[in-house]
């Protein structure tokens, strides 16, 4: 279940969750790949709430393990980062101070941070407002900081909730090219979740569908397309149906 | 043809001559007229004797103030007696401060010192600092401590509702996104929690400074020799009522300068804060 040549950098088993009665997630088993960009969609209540917060270790599962480089996930040891559907910054650090925070917090050397941050600042446009505040920008170009700030730090697994789920669509083209450029330059694992098929197909390298509750991974399907996709290759219009398909519930 | 017309420069058009309702659509004059406005029917109700003999016109008032700036009443200038005032105010506002801040904060921040301090907090919390004049009498006597330890209970109520509810409110979301990037609990505590609950516990100090005005005009009408409250009592037993309304006019100009050098001082320390107030 792993693109090939590469070494599984996140290895989920048998992940299973309930509450009292009610299972919500059900064994459910998949690999990502050391760098790889997975996308995960599934139908609206189907518990992806909860899969994330399972991954991210906030929850702890009723069965079953998440293993990172081998070893069960640890947030104290392993470096798991989120960015959540709604910008999260802080208000009282600048653009700047903001993607600097997580490099600040794992203490990283002050040179470091400085490298790393004009390369992600370079990266995502954000040079010229390096000094606004998060209130004296746009709620997208909050959410470009949060991403920046997410990928600066250089987690060994980033969760992504619908970042873009709140703006609008030729904005989130422009950020999902964005989004990928920086993967690119990063190399960070990524598990993007999104019910918007367009989307997970634009930018995955695989995308897991999801079943209704009680959860489980329905298919698994790659997205071998070359980069910048184009929504209308029929390729990728023949990948967007079949995933449409699988994931009708009704 | 065409290039003479490309080579006009466009016709400027001049903002129409000011009339009756621009002028009422300019801020600074609505302000003017606002006070000129007020000043004026004060002066007419003081004329006409509208509200009885004891209402002296504006004009009345100003002379009274220069009056106490330059001679001496019961021995202290206009000058003097505010400072009385200010010193107290200011000594038990940074006594209020330095106790309601902390353990505000504390309560905001641990649950066991929280259950530990709030029954006792709740129970005084409404309790208005004026009752215990009598009480502070009794047990420190007329002077400078009784003041000062009734202005302490006005001022450091809304310094320890506020750090308390400042701390507790601050947005989950900012926790969630420190910690997601691996920040543990000091971080989380210097990072997050007080610098967002920093707005808040500013406008408990503010509300406690303003307490501290109300508070020490109601210590200094019991048996003070000096300060404001002292003013107003003498206009009031010498049957001049210029001097109270002068008195009344410089604890506001005091109270409201105190006031806005406080706000300067948060848009120094938050300067995130206040770009939001400018934006709206």
């Amino acid at each position: 279940m792993i693109s090939a040549n590469r070494e599984a950098k996140v290895t989920v088993t048998n992940l299973t969750k309930s509450f009292g009665d009610l299972l919500v997630l059900n064994d459910v088993n998949f690999n990502v790949g050391d760098g790889e960009f997975l996308c995960i969609v599934g139908p609206t209540g189907c518990g992806k709430t909860t899969f994330l917060n399972l991954l991210s270790k906030l929850m702890p599962p009723s069965k079953g393990n998440i293993c990172i480089n081998g070893e069960i996930a640890d947030p104290k040891k392993h470096n798991i980062s989120f960015v959540f559907q709604e910008p999260s910054c802080l208000p009282w650090r600048t653009v700047k101070e903001n993607i600097a925070y997580g490099m600040e917090v794992k203490k990283l050397p002050q040179q470091e941070i400085e490298e790393r941050l004009e390369k992600t600042m370079k990266l995502v446009g954000l040079t010229d407002c390096a000094n606004l505040y998060p209130n004296q920008i746009s709620s997208s170009m909050e959410q470009r900081v949060a991403i920046a700030r997410a990928f600066a730090a250089k987690p060994d697994l980033l969760l992504m909730d619908e970042p873009y789920g709140q703006l609008d669509v030729k904005l989130r083209y422009y950020l999902e090219d964005e989004l990928i450029r920086i993967w690119q330059e990063f190399k960070t694992t990524v598990i993007f979740v999104t019910h918007n098929i367009e989307e997970a197909v634009y930018l995955a390298e695989r995308v897991l569908i999801l079943s209704n509750k009680p959860t489980t991974i329905k298919a698994e399907l790659k997205v071998d397309l070359p980069r910048p996709r184009n929504f209308l290759d029929p390729e990728f219009v023949e990948i967007r149906k079949k995933v449409t398909e699988l994931i009708r519930w009704w | 043809m065409a290039t003479t017309e490309v080579n006009k420069t466009p016709e400027i058009v001049q903002p129409k001559p000011s009339t009756i309702s621009n002028l009422f659509k300019n801020i600074w004059f609505l302000y003017a007229l606002s006070v000129v406005g007020f000043l004026t029917l004060w002066d007419i109700a003081a004329v006409t004797k509208i509200t009885g003999e004891f209402l002296p016109r504006p004009v009345e008032v100003l002379y009274q103030l220069v009056d106490m700036f330059l001679n001496p009443l019961a021995g202290k200038t206009l000058l003097t007696h505010l400072w009385f005032s200010l010193r107290r105010v200011l000594i038990a506002f940074v006594i209020a401060v330095a106790i309601g801040v902390p353990i505000g904060v504390f309560m905001g921040i641990n649950k066991y010192f929280r259950a530990f301090f709030k029954p006792v907090f709740d129970l005084f919390k409404p309790m208005p600092p004026i009752a215990w004049i009598s009480l502070a009498i009794l047990w420190f006597g007329i002077n400078e401590t009784s003041k000062i330890f009734i202005i302490v209970i006005g001022a450091v109520v809304p310094c320890i509702i506020n750090s308390f509810n400042g701390i507790r409110l601050v947005d989950e979301s900012l926790y969630d996104a420190a910690r997601m990037l691996g920040a543990n609990k000091r971080q989380e505590l210097i990072e997050v929690t007080f610098p967002a609950s920093f707005p808040a516990i500013f406008a408990g100090i503010q509300i406690s400074l303003s307490m501290a005005w109300t508070t020490v005009l109601a210590a200094e009408l019991v048996g003070a020799r000096e300060g404001m409250g002292f003013i107003i009592i003498m206009g009031m037993n010498t049957s001049k009522p210029a001097m109270i309304i002068g008195g009344m006019v410089v604890i506001a100009l005091t109270a409201w300068l105190i006031s806005v050098s406080v706000s300067y001082l948060e848009r120094w320390i938050c300067p995130w804060k206040v770009d939001l107030n400018n934006n709206q």
